[in-house]
């Protein structure tokens, strides 16, 4: 199969939120170069980035927005939760204020968000264990999470992936309508020949980690 | 026009070029007129014949289906995609032909249709110089600060634009050179205003007339040559272009009757056309590819406006920047957002390659300016005075459509 524009299935849009200087842009950017970002600038408003993943043998093209942290840019990053199939909300696990924000992210997320929105919760800088300020069980209470680096980019392909998976599989269970608006998916014919037969047997749980 | 208007102030009075015509030079009853003489003194039939056969096809109703061509409506994005084809094409002709073989076909050249004859390759005299960046952009500023005003120094202007005038600046130029707008830069805008309302004026008064017997010549002769203007043929295929022409054409000609209209004439409006279509052409296919890939401007504009482009451009632009910004009135404000605009339009091409949405919001996060020097801000200098001109005293413009 010819690497083309549409060499993909689906389109799946995913936002990036929580504190500044948790490292949301630093993990998109861990993600989609596999690098770590030193000296990332802060971001502002928005910043856009894009990777194609595999799950279940399906090509999905993830366009990732990266938000800012700033609360003075809320009013504009508020704009981009809606239409978003997958939140990632991110905090500092050696930052105990940026857990203690996760609720009112979390307000924001369900407010402007599709009921439908895969929320994952992620506690990033894991690399830096002698300064953690929240604890893996406390924040398991909150939410099933993944703790991750995206310094070392350790766990970074999980976050985005498992994020991925539950998202495809409400498509396959029927839970997320592809039809309706702001579901934040786009179904692409991956090749010109059987374009719809999308449903069949999706047992196989790819992992492309 | 000058020419043509000394020319046709003449006719019939002194001999001259236009002596043997009749009062409308160019349209089929000088011919039946001409071939009526002819006929009569039973001369010359030779030449005449060989003249007829020469320019038969010129009448020949197989040139309608040239007209039926033309009626296709095509959708305005094709319009403003051929028409900035054509702009581009024009802007890139760096060979000037020789001036000895001046019935080759060239820009803005109409030949006819149908003909065999293939125009002789013209010999380059010479080729322009890669314009030198530094140069050019300072010859932009020169113009910025005459058209400035708050009178522009018509001498100033003449003796500028005798060696060419930048692109940018040029639709303005060409106003205040032919006089359509006045030196001084305050009633400029009341008088463009005022010259559209006389021309809409025309249009009802005149163009109304066309079908009328009087007139119906005169016009079936504009309808038939516009299609043949091959130096925009595409563009002349555009329903809406067409008309424009028609109008003009037969709005002039009635207005000028000594000279009528005249073949040809047709052929001169169009550097005017292409000159002042210009200044609206290079933003909308830009504008329609962006939305019609779902891109807002919010989604990378806005730190354009935040950052006032520092993210963009390296530091040592956005300081000669700042040089004009603070000599502008108001120029972090306002001339920031006509810059900005220059900006965008500066990687027109370069969006319009990118094909879908992500494509272009990568680029656009990413734009290649790293080895930009003053001379690239010198021209988006020149390239944001020029919007803010267009758009002085306009503010409408500003606010948001629907």
């Amino acid at each position: 199969m010819a690497a083309g524009p549409y060499n993909y299935s689906y389109i799946f849009k995913y936002i990036i939120i929580g504190d500044m200087g948790v490292g949301k842009s630093c993990l998109l950017h861990q993600f989609t170069e596999k690098k770590f970002m030193a000296d990332c600038p802060h971001t502002i408003g928005v910043e856009f980035g894009t990777r194609i993943i595999e799950v279940s043998g399906q090509k999905i093209k993830l366009q990732i927005w990266d938000t800012a942290g700033q609360e003075r840019f809320r009013a504009v990053t508020r704009s981009y939760y809606r239409g978003a199939a997958g939140a990632l909300m991110v905090y500092d696990i050696t930052r105990r204020s940026t857990y203690n924000h996760l609720s009112s992210w979390l307000t924001d997320a369900r407010n402007l968000t599709n009921p439908n929105t895969v929320i994952f919760l992620i506690g990033n800088k894991s690399d830096l264990e002698a300064q953690r300020d929240v604890t893996y069980e406390e924040a398991k209470q909150f939410a099933d999470e993944n703790e991750c680096s995206a310094k070392t980019g350790d766990n970074v392909e999980d976050a985005f992936l498992d994020t991925a998976k539950k998202i495809y599989q409400n498509i396959q269970d029927g839970s997320l309508d592809l039809n309706a608006a702001e579901s934040g998916v786009q179904h692409k014919p991956a090749t010109p020949r059987n374009p719809l037969n999308t449903d069949q047997t999706p047992s196989k749980e790819g992992c492309a980690c | 026009m000058s020419a043509v208007n000394s020319a046709s102030t003449k006719d019939g009075k002194q001999p001259g070029f236009w002596k043997k015509g009749s009062n409308v030079p160019g349209s089929d009853d000088r011919m039946k007129v001409q071939q009526k003489k002819d006929m009569a003194k039973g001369i010359k039939k030779d030449s005449f014949h060989d003249f007829e056969h020469k320019t038969s096809d010129a009448w020949d109703d197989g040139d309608d289906d040239l007209l039926v061509m033309a009626n296709i409506q095509m959708s305005l994005k094709d319009v403003r995609t051929t028409a900035k084809a054509v702009l581009d094409n024009h802007s890139h002709m760096t060979a000037i032909p020789s001036a000895t073989s001046s019935h080759g076909a060239g820009p803005g050249v109409g030949i006819r249709l149908n003909s065999g004859w293939k125009p002789p390759k013209t010999t380059p005299i010479r080729l322009t110089k890669e314009p030198v960046p530094d140069r050019e952009a300072a010859k932009l500023e020169k113009f910025k600060s005459v058209l400035a005003g708050p009178n522009t120094d018509l001498d100033e202007l003449r003796k500028l634009s005798w060696s060419g005038i930048p692109k940018a600046v040029r639709p303005t130029a060409w106003k205040i050179l032919s006089g359509y707008l006045p030196a001084s830069v305050d009633r400029r805008e009341p008088t463009l205003q005022r010259k559209r309302n006389e021309y809409f004026g025309f249009i009802e008064q005149y163009y109304e007339t066309r079908h009328e017997d009087m007139h119906q010549e005169t016009f079936r002769q504009i309808l038939k040559d516009i299609p043949r203007m091959t130096s925009l043929a595409h563009l002349f295929q555009q329903k809406v272009v067409q008309e424009i022409f028609e109008r003009i054409l037969f709005i002039w000609a009635i207005r000028h009757p000594a000279s009528g209209y005249v073949q040809g004439i047709n052929d001169l409006v169009t550097p005017f056309f292409v000159v002042f279509l210009s200044e609206y052409i290079d933003n909308a296919p830009l504008n329609d590819h962006i939305q019609e890939q779902h891109v807002e401007y919010l989604q990378f504009a806005f730190r354009w406006m935040n950052n006032l482009l520092m993210r963009e451009i390296p530091l040592r632009c956005t300081i000669r920047l700042w040089d004009t910004y603070q000599s502008e009135l108001n120029g972090f404000a306002d001339f920031h957002l006509y810059l900005c605009a220059a900006f965008l339009v500066r990687f027109s091409k370069d969006i319009q390659r990118e094909k879908d949405f992500q494509g272009i919001l990568m680029l656009l996060q990413n734009l290649p300016t790293h080895h930009w020097q003053n001379d690239e801000i010198g021209e988006l200098l020149a390239e944001a005075f020029k919007l803010k001109y267009m758009f002085a005293d306009a503010p409408n413009h500003l606010s948001k459509k629907k």
